[in-house]
């Protein structure tokens, strides 16, 4: 479970600052996977690092039980110069997970074959969020905090990262920003919408995403 | 105590990272680290035996040398790796719990590491030649060799702090070590010097720690006018001043 309460993030802009978001408070219950729906520049992803702790909010308590990932999206987090299993056991070790089981997860996840053992600066920019995700279904996190899945490879791959999640869904909750549609029904039994710094919430994921094609 | 468990755990993944990025480049690997330092040596060996300089009483050239430039090397490369050890590892700062001060501590426990390695290394090639010394107090020696990276670390903090600020800390940064790498009584010890010379040299924290390895080292050395608490207290004004910049940069880190 993650608890937001009266979250504010601004960023200083040449206008002046800008709002991103503006005392935002809710409760992510376990469990439940949630979708979070926003326009380009409506702060998703900023939502998102804070709520994984990778960037501090400018004021408000953010509360986590259980072990939280980072913000899984198709950038971030590998060196060039190593290969994707010396990042894969880089990982395990700042989670303390098990590293062979890492290592043994993501290899035959991410189905990279030889360039698992390349450097990471070889690999396609597919290749790298097939790694990232791998990596990230590899440890166990109570809540898998997802930025876009939808540009994670090809249809095949995309069957099997929902597999994933469902195989994970009763012992943990997946939060998902969005501006597509259709993956927040896909994936999520609730959804939220950002939206001028303040975050909706929607008894059903129909009345949201009416609610977003409206906005 | 979870928190602290954490960051150990981060800092030992780092630490195994850095030493992979930063060796593993090559075949020869950690023979690449003793390049450097050898090359001074031997310069200045070479030197000695051209000009008929001899090292003081009661050292030999080749330790007299090795005390000298591998303590100043613990300073500078410590200092040198610590100071980007942020900019070089910023993606790392993506996982919630990799803090900017992880990245620097990993950097500056390899660089220790390897210049004990690479002072047992010389000193040890030294007794080859010079035939083995009576050693007065490896603990003097370690704690001399550990100062001098402390410095190294503390400096390297604080210009990683500043550089987040302004571009120019790089370019005064090289300045800054020639002076001190010319002050810190690499070859002349400082009871060798006249008293006005000596005086000025003292300021210098590095000349300290240089002459604590060599008293440590050979029995006998003198070295009345060196103080260890002295370095000691740069370290810590230096950490406390570098960890203040480090809070005040963490939301500009951030964001870019």
């Amino acid at each position: 479970m993650i608890e937001l309460e009266n979250v504010s993030k601004a960023y200083a802009t040449r206008s002046g600052a800008n709002q991103v978001l503006d005392a935002v408070s809710f409760s992510f219950p376990a469990h439940t996977n949630i979708g979070i729906l926003g326009k380009n520049g409506a702060g998703k992803s900023t939502l998102l690092r804070i709520i994984a702790g990778t960037e501090q909010a400018d004021s408000g308590q953010i509360r986590r039980a259980g072990v939280v990932s980072w913000p899984i999206g198709f950038s971030g987090g590998f060196s060039g110069s190593l290969t994707g299993e010396e990042n894969c056991r880089f990982v395990a070790r700042i989670y303390g997970a098990d590293l062979d089981e890492v290592v043994g997860f993501t290899a035959d996840f991410a189905e990279l074959r030889d360039y698992f053992y390349m450097p990471v600066k070889t690999y396609s920019s597919g290749m790298r969020a097939r790694l990232a995700f791998g990596l990230s279904m590899a440890i166990a996190f109570d809540a898998y905090l997802v930025d876009e899945v939808t540009a994670v490879g090809d249809a095949q791959f995309q069957a099997k990262c929902r597999e994933a999640f469902e195989a994970r869904s009763g012992r943990s909750s997946v939060i998902i920003v969005s501006h597509n549609l259709s993956t927040v029904r896909d994936y999520c039994q609730r959804c939220l919408v950002l939206k001028g710094g303040k975050l909706l919430s929607f008894d059903s994921v129909d009345e949201a995403t009416r609610a977003y094609e409206a906005a | 105590m979870r928190g602290l468990l954490t960051q150990l755990q981060v800092v030992y993944a780092l630490l195994l990272r850095e030493t992979k990025t930063r060796f593993g480049a090559s075949h020869l690997g950690y023979l690449w680290a003793m390049v450097p330092s050898a090359a001074w040596i031997l310069m200045f060996a070479g030197m000695y035996r051209i000009f008929g300089r001899l090292a003081p009483p009661g050292t030999s050239t080749m330790g007299f040398l090795a005390t000298g430039i591998v303590t100043f090397s613990a300073f500078r490369e410590t200092a040198t790796r610590c100071m980007s050890a942020i900019e070089a590892n910023k993606g790392l700062l993506f996982y919630p719990q990799v803090r900017p001060l992880d990245l620097v501590v990993a950097r500056a426990v390899l660089e220790i590491a390897t210049h004990v390695i690479l002072m047992v290394l010389f000193l040890g090639g030294a007794a080859l030649i010079d035939g083995v010394p009576r050693i007065n107090s490896m603990l003097e020696t370690l704690v001399g060799l550990g100062l001098a990276s402390g410095l190294g670390a503390s400096l390297g903090l604080v210009c990683c702090g500043l550089s987040v600020y302004a571009q120019t800390v790089e370019r005064v940064f090289g300045t800054v070590m020639r002076f001190i790498f010319w002050t810190s009584a690499l070859f002349h010890p400082l009871e060798s010097l006249p008293k006005a010379g000596r005086d000025v040299l003292l300021w210098n924290p590095v000349a300290h720690t240089v002459e604590t390895v060599r008293s440590g080292w050979f029995p006998g050395y003198d070295a009345r006018h060196v103080n260890v608490w002295y370095p000691l207290v740069w370290i810590l004004g230096l950490t406390f001043f570098g960890l203040s910049l480090e809070r005040m940069a963490r939301r500009r880190l951030e964001l870019s």
